[in-house]
C-alpha cells in the first residue's frame, strides 16, 4: 500500500540525505555569524558585553582613519593576489587535467602537500628565504651585492606569501572543472575556424567559469582575513584588517567592535560573491540539469 | 477483474503516471501472459521506458495497480520483485569481471557458491560467453557486453524479463543476430519477455503480441500479423511498415467498400467502419502491397483492382527487395515494393501501379 | 606551460625544503655554514607538550574528515540523484562555509559558545567548527566528480535485487571512492594544521599549530622543524607508494584511461 501519513511524504531521501548537513552548517556556521552580527549591535566594557543596542562600533569603524586604511588595503591586496593566482593557476591546471595522464591525482595532491605543514612554519620559512637575514639577501650580501629591499618586509613579500598560501587552491579548483570538461569540444571548435585562442575564449574559458570563479573565492576570502602573513612578511606598514579584528577579540578585548568589523569583513566578502554569481549563467555553464 | 488466471504473469491495472504537466503514461490495462514474447512499440518519448520502470518498481505509479501472479506489487521496492532486466546502454558494473557482474543476481539472493558455479555456467554457455569470464566490461565489443548484460538478467530465471531497447547501440548486423538469439531464448526458457523498441522492424521480427504506443496510451494491442495487417489507427498505419497515404471525400459507401477519388482516379478500398458518403477518409496502403505493371501490359493488371498511370522515376536497392518510386501526373508520388527478380524495368518507363480492392485500411479523418 | 608546473613546484617546496634544512642545523636563524645535528628531533621526543599536540591535532584532522566527508557525500548523493525544487539552495548551503573567512568562522563560534552558551573551549566545538569548512570543500571535491556517475547503475542493482545499503556498498562505493579519500585526505589537512579555526575553539589545548603560534614570542623552536619535516616525510612516503602504484598500473585511483 502507498505509504501516505504526511511526514513520511516530508522525509524523502533528498531531505534524509541533505538534511544533516543544512542542519549541521546552520547550527555551527549561521547560528554563530547571526550571534556576532548581534553582537555588533552590543557595546563593551572592560572585557564585559551589554546589551544596549547602537550603533557606535560602526560609527568609530567608519570615522578613524586607520580601520579605512586597514580595510582598503586588504581589499586591494586581496584583488591582487587573485588576479595573478588566476593568471599563473589557469596553465598550470590546463596542463595537469590535459597531459596529466594517469599520474594526474597524483600531481594535484603534490600541490595540496605543502599545507601538512603548518602556515606558521612555511612561513616563517619564506621570512627566512626572503627576510633582511634571509638566505637571497644574505646570500647577495656575502656576494657583495646590495639587498633587494623589495623582499623585506614590504606588501611585495607579503602579496607572494599570500600567492605561496593560496594558489594551490586555485589550481585545484580550476582542475576539478577541467577534468569535468570534454576536450573534444576544443577539436569541435578548431574544425570549424577557430584558432586555438579563439577556441580557449569561445570554449574552453565559458564552459570552466564556474570553477575558476570559484578559485577565485577560495583565494580572495582568506586574503581578505589575513593575519599572519602581513605580520610576518609584511612590515609595520602592512598591519590589515583582519589583524586589527583579531587584536579586538584578543588583547584589547573590544568583542563588539571586532564583531562590527566582522560583519565588514563579511560584506565585503560577500559582495565578490554577489559579483561573480551575476556573472555566472547556469545554463550556460555545461552542468546539464543544473539549471533547472 | 482481479479474479486471478494461472496463464497471466502480469498484469496493468489503469496506470497513470504523470510528470508534473507531463502525462507520461495515461491508463494503460494490460495482461502478459506465461510464456508470451510481448514487445512494446512506439516513438521516442511515448511512454515506453516509464512503463517499463513501473513494472520493474523504479517508479511509482500516479494511479493503478501493478499485479504480479494476482498479488498487488505496486509499491514493492524492486529488489523484492525478482524481475530480470537488460538496460539499453547495458549498465554493466565496470569494476566487476564478467562473471562477477553476471552472478551479482544471485548473490544478492544469498545462492549458495556451489549453485552460482553452476548457474553461471549454464548462462555462459547459453550466450556463448565461453572465455570471457574474468575480462572487464570496458574490455569486451558491443555485442559481448550485450550478451553480458541478457546473461545477468537471464540467470536467476526470473519471473518476467524486461527489456529496455536492448538492441539501439548495436551495429546493424549484430543486431539482425540478436534479434534472432533473444526470441530463441524466450522460446527456450518459456520466460515471459517484455521488448520495449521504437524499431517496428525488431518488433515485428521477434515478438508474438505488439502494443503500440503513443503519448502514453496504447493505440493498439495484438499478434503481429493483427497490427501489421490490421492497423486500428492512422498513426499504427503509418508506424508499423511504410505506407501510400491518399486523402479524399466517400463518394459511395458499398459494405465492406468505399469508394473516392483521388488525383481524379476513382478507388475502391476497404471500409473504414463508420465513413458515411461526403466525409474525408485516408487510405493507407503498404509499399509491398502496390505492385508496378508497364503501360503496354494494361491488360494484364487483374480486375477488382485500383490502378493509377505515372512515370517510374527511380528504383531503390533495399537489400532484398526494390523500392519503385512513381512520379504521378498531379505531382504526387507512390511507392510500390517487389522483389528485384522481375527487373525490366528502368527508370522513365510509363508504368501502372496496382493494388487489390481488398487491401489497405482507411479512416475516417477528423 | 610544463615548465611553469616545475616553477610552481619548485615555489611550493622551497620553504619545505628550508624546513627540512633547518631542522637539522645548529642555528635555525642563519643555519649557515652548515653543521648537522639530530638535536631538534632529541628534544622532539623528549618533549611530551609536542606529542600532546601532535595527537590533538591527529584527533581534530580525523573528527573533521570523518564528519566532512560522510555529511558532504549524502548531501552530494541527495542533490545528484534525487532531483528537487530546492536543489541550487542546497548547492547554496553547503558551499557558503568556503565564502567565510576561517578567521570569521573561528571568532564567531568563540563568541556563540562562550558569550551565548557559556561553553569553555573543547575538542568537540573544535572539531564541529573544523568540519564545517571540511564539509565545504568535501562537498566540492566530491560533486565536480560524482556528476559523471551514471545513478542508472544502481538502479540495476536494485533490479537485481540489491537493498540500498547493499547496493552503496556493491555498487556506488567502489566507483567513487577516490573522490571520497580525496574530500576526507583535504579536510583532514584543513583541521590538521587549522591555526585560526582551532585556537579560538580551543582555549588551552595546544595543538601543532597553537604550540607554532605560542613559541613565536620566543623565536620558533628548532622542534617544531623537526617535527614538521617528520610529517613531510612521512606525506612523501605515502606519495612514493601511490606513485609505485600507479606506476604499475595496480590501483588507478579512478583514472580510467591506458
Ligand atoms: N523523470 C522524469 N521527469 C520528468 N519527465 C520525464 C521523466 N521521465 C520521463 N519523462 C517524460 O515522460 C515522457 C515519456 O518518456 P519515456 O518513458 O522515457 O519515453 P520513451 O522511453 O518511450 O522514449 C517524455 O515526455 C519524458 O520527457
Ligand atoms: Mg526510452
Amino acid at each position: 500500500m502507498k505509504p501516505d501519513s504526511t511526514w513520511r511524504d516530508f522525509l524523502t531521501p533528498f531531505v534524509l540525505l541533505t538534511g544533516p548537513g543544512t542542519l549541521f552548517i546552520g547550527v555551527t556556521l549561521l547560528v554563530p555569524l547571526l550571534t556576532v552580527v548581534m553582537f555588533s549591535f552590543w557595546r563593551t566594557e572592560s572585557y564585559e558585553l551589554y546589551a544596549d543596542w547602537n550603533f557606535d562600533n560602526y560609527r568609530v569603524l567608519f570615522g578613524e582613519a586607520a580601520y579605512r586604511t586597514f580595510l582598503i588595503r586588504s581589499v586591494v591586496s586581496a584583488a591582487v593576489t587573485s588576479l595573478i593566482c588566476l593568471v599563473l593557476a589557469w596553465p598550470v591546471a590546463y596542463y595537469i587535467a590535459r597531459h596529466g595522464g594517469r599520474y594526474r591525482l597524483l600531481l594535484v595532491l603534490l600541490l595540496a602537500a605543502p599545507f601538512f605543514t603548518g602556515v606558521i612554519l612555511r612561513i616563517a620559512a619564506l621570512q627566512g628565504i626572503l627576510g633582511p637575514g634571509g638566505l637571497i639577501n644574505m646570500s647577495l650580501g656575502l656576494a657583495g651585492f646590495a639587498p633587494i629591499k623589495l623582499l623585506m618586509y614590504t606588501q611585495f613579500a607579503a602579496t607572494i606569501g599570500h600567492i605561496y598560501l593560496y594558489i594551490p587552491f586555485m589550481v585545484t579548483a580550476i582542475y576539478l572543472s577541467l577534468v569535468n570538461f570534454d576536450f573534444a569540444l576544443l577539436d569541435t571548435a578548431k574544425i570549424n575556424g577557430a584558432g586555438p585562442f579563439r577556441a580557449f575564449i569561445e570554449v574552453t574559458w565559458p564552459l570552466n567559469w564556474i570553477g575558476t570563479s570559484i578559485g577565485t573565492v577560495l583565494v580572495f576570502i582568506p586574503c581578505l582575513a589575513s593575519t599572519i602573513t602581513p605580520r610576518f612578511l609584511g612590515g609595520p606598514n602592512a598591519t590589515s584588517f583582519g589583524m586589527s579584528l583579531s587584536q579586538q577579540f584578543g588583547e584589547t578585548g573590544t568583542w563588539a567592535l571586532g564583531s562590527a568589523m566582522s560583519v565588514v569583513m563579511f560584506i565585503f566578502s560577500f559582495l565578490v560573491i554577489a559579483v561573480l554569481k551575476f556573472t555566472i549563467d547556469l545554463r550556460r555553464s555545461g552542468f546539464t540539469g543544473a539549471g533547472r | 477483474m482481479s479474479s486471478h488466471d494461472d496463464t497471466v504473469s502480469l498484469s496493468l491495472e489503469d496506470i497513470c503516471k504523470q510528470f508534473g504537466p507531463v502525462k507520461a503514461v495515461d491508463g494503460i490495462n494490460l495482461d502478459i501472459r506465461q510464456d508470451e514474447f510481448f514487445a512494446l512499440l512506439g516513438p521516442s518519448g511515448s511512454g515506453k521506458t516509464t512503463l517499463l520502470r513501473i513494472i520493474a518498481g523504479l517508479e511509482h505509479p500516479t494511479s493503478g495497480r501493478v499485479m504480479v501472479g494476482g498479488q498487488d506489487v505496486t509499491f514493492m521496492p524492486p529488489y523484492h520483485r525478482r524481475i530480470g532486466m537488460v538496460f539499453q546502454n547495458f549498465l554493466l558494473f565496470p569494476h566487476k569481471t564478467v562473471a562477477e557482474n553476471i552472478v551479482f543476481p544471485l548473490r544478492m539472493q544469498n545462492i549458495g557458491k556451489a549453485q552460482r558455479d553452476d548457474r553461471l555456467s549454464w548462462a555462459i554457455q547459453l550466450l556463448r560467453l565461453q572465455g570471457l569470464e574474468a575480462r572487464y566490461p570496458h574490455e569486451l565489443s558491443g555485442g559481448q557486453q550485450q550478451r553480458v548484460s541478457l546473461a545477468r538478467g537471464l540467470i536467476s530465471r526470473p519471473a518476467l524479463l524486461l527489456l529496455d531497447e536492448p538492441l539501439a547501440n548495436l551495429d546493424r548486423e549484430l543486431r539482425a543476430e540478436m534479434e534472432i538469439e533473444i526470441r530463441r531464448y524466450q522460446k527456450e526458457l518459456k520466460i515471459p519477455f517484455i521488448y520495449v523498441t521504437h524499431n517496428q522492424e525488431e518488433a515485428l521480427t521477434m515478438s508474438d503480441r505488439i502494443a503500440v504506443m503513443r503519448n502514453g496510451v496504447f493505440e493498439q494491442v495484438g499478434n503481429r500479423t493483427e497490427v501489421y495487417q490490421k492497423p486500428k489507427t492512422v498513426f499504427v498505419a503509418g508506424f508499423v511498415g511504410q505506407s501510400n497515404q491518399m486523402e479524399g471525400k466517400v463518394d459511395k459507401v458499398n459494405g465492406g467498400f468505399l469508394a473516392f477519388t483521388w488525383q481524379g482516379k476513382k478507388l475502391v478500398v476497404p471500409h473504414a467502419g463508420d465513413a458515411k458518403t461526403g466525409e474525408l477518409v485516408r487510405f493507407m496502403i503498404k509499399h509491398e502491397d502496390v505492385q508496378i505493371e508497364v503501360a503496354s501490359r494494361k491488360s494484364a493488371i487483374p480486375g477488382n483492382h485500383n490502378s493509377i498511370p505515372g512515370k517510374l522515376r527511380d528504383i531503390i536497392f533495399k537489400g532484398q527487395t526494390v523500392n519503385y518510386l512513381v512520379d504521378l501526373e498531379g505531382g504526387m508520388e507512390i511507392v510500390a515494393s517487389g522483389s528485384p527478380r522481375d527487373m525490366t524495368l528502368a527508370a522513365g518507363d510509363l508504368v501502372f501501379a496496382f493494388w487489390s480492392q481488398d487491401t489497405g485500411s482507411s479512416f475516417k479523418l477528423g | 606551460m610544463a615548465g611553469l608546473l616545475n616553477l610552481l613546484y619548485v615555489f611550493l617546496y622551497a620553504p619545505i625544503l628550508y624546513v627540512v634544512f633547518v631542522s637539522f642545523s645548529e642555528d635555525i636563524v642563519w643555519p649557515f655554514p652548515l653543521s648537522l645535528t639530530s638535536q631538534a628531533y632529541a628534544d622532539l621526543f623528549s618533549n611530551s607538550l609536542y606529542a600532546d599536540a601532535l595527537a590533538n591535532s591527529l584527533i581534530l584532522g580525523v573528527g573533521s574528515g570523518i564528519i566532512s566527508t560522510a555529511i558532504a557525500t549524502a548531501g552530494v548523493i541527495g542533490i545528484l540523484r534525487y532531483p528537487s525544487k530546492r536543489r541550487t539552495l542546497i548547492i547554496v548551503i553547503f558551499l557558503s562555509p568556503l565564502f567565510v573567512a576561517e578567521l570569521l568562522i573561528g571568532i564567531s563560534s568563540l563568541a556563540f559558545n562562550s558569550r551565548i552558551l557559556g561553553l569553555p573551549g573543547n575538542m568537540f566545538s573544535a572539531i564541529a567548527a573544523n568540519a564545517v569548512e571540511g564539509i565545504a570543500f568535501s562537498f566540492l571535491i566530491i560533486l565536480s566528480q560524482l556528476v559523471r556517475y551514471d545513478w542508472q547503475m544502481d538502479e540495476a542493482a536494485m533490479v537485481f535485487g540489491a537493498r540500498p545499503a547493499r547496493c552503496f556498498w556493491e555498487v556506488t562505493l567502489p566507483t567513487i571512492w577516490p573522490s571520497l579519500l580525496g574530500a576526507f585526505l583535504i579536510s583532514f589537512i584543513l583541521a590538521f594544521n587549522n591555526l585560526e579555526i582551532s585556537f579560538y575553539n580551543l582555549g588551552a589545548i595546544p595543538t601543532l599549530p597553537s604550540v607554532a603560534w605560542g613559541s613565536l614570542r620566543f623565536g620558533l623552536g628548532p622542534e617544531l622543524f623537526a617535527l614538521a619535516a617528520l610529517t613531510n616525510g612521512f606525506v612523501f612516503l605515502i606519495f612514493a607508494v601511490m606513485y609505485v602504484l600507479m606506476r604499475t598500473g595496480l590501483v588507478k585511483f579512478g583514472y580510467r584511461g591506458k
